[in-house]
């Protein structure tokens, strides 16, 4: 059955079931094309890339900036040490200080209070001093 | 006293004159960035493909600085 087949086509194709013409490079390019537009549209659809663009524009630009900054190898570069430094410096100050300025103030607010505590305590005590 | 009252009406003065062009700019400025946000949303590909483009031409730029 496979044999006869194989006839077929060969009788069909003369040049050992090839076509001569050419066209089987159209035909093979239009199939490449088919078969990487449904990649495409496939990877479209996994990764919801429109719909990720309208819920935030310009995220997404950036993290495409972002992509393409890697795959240009400027990863390990004086200028990303740079923007690391700026961004953990930025992010301490974002995120440090107020917590730094909430112990702060407690700090300050307790010690204020001991020192009136200390300073009642004082003044207790300093009277009888006085009237000496 | 009157010189507080100067620096204030001085102040006054240079605010009603910016507030316009300030006013101005911003609605300038939304207006770019509603025209901005539209064009990126109708041509989702394209603005994605330029933004990893422009993003390979700087890490290069990186790499080589």
């Amino acid at each position: 059955m496979r044999r006869m087949a194989v006839m077929e086509t060969s009788e069909q194709n003369p040049a050992n079931g090839h076509r001569t013409d050419g066209s089987w490079v159209n035909d093979s390019a239009h199939k490449a094309w088919d078969r990487t537009r449904g990649a495409v549209s496939e990877l479209k659809r996994a990764a919801a890339i429109e719909q990720r663009v309208n819920r935030n524009p310009y995220g997404s630009l950036a993290a495409a900036l972002g992509i393409g900054y890697v795959l240009g190898g400027g990863i390990f570069t004086p200028l990303t040490s740079r923007i690391v430094a700026l961004g953990l410096r930025l992010g301490i100050r974002l995120a440090v200080l107020p917590m730094l300025k909430d112990e702060i103030s407690v700090l300050a607010d307790a010690l204020a209070g001991e020192g009136e505590s200390k300073g009642r305590r004082g003044g207790k005590a300093a009277k009888p001093s006085g009237e000496r | 006293m009157e010189i507080a009252e100067q620096i204030e009406s001085t102040v006054r003065e240079v605010g009603a004159r910016v507030r316009p062009q300030l006013n101005d700019a911003k609605r300038r400025l939304t207006s770019l960035n509603g025209d901005v946000t539209s064009y990126i949303k109708e041509n989702p590909g394209r603005c994605l493909i330029g933004a990893i483009a422009v993003g390979f031409l700087i890490g290069k730029i990186a790499r080589r600085a």
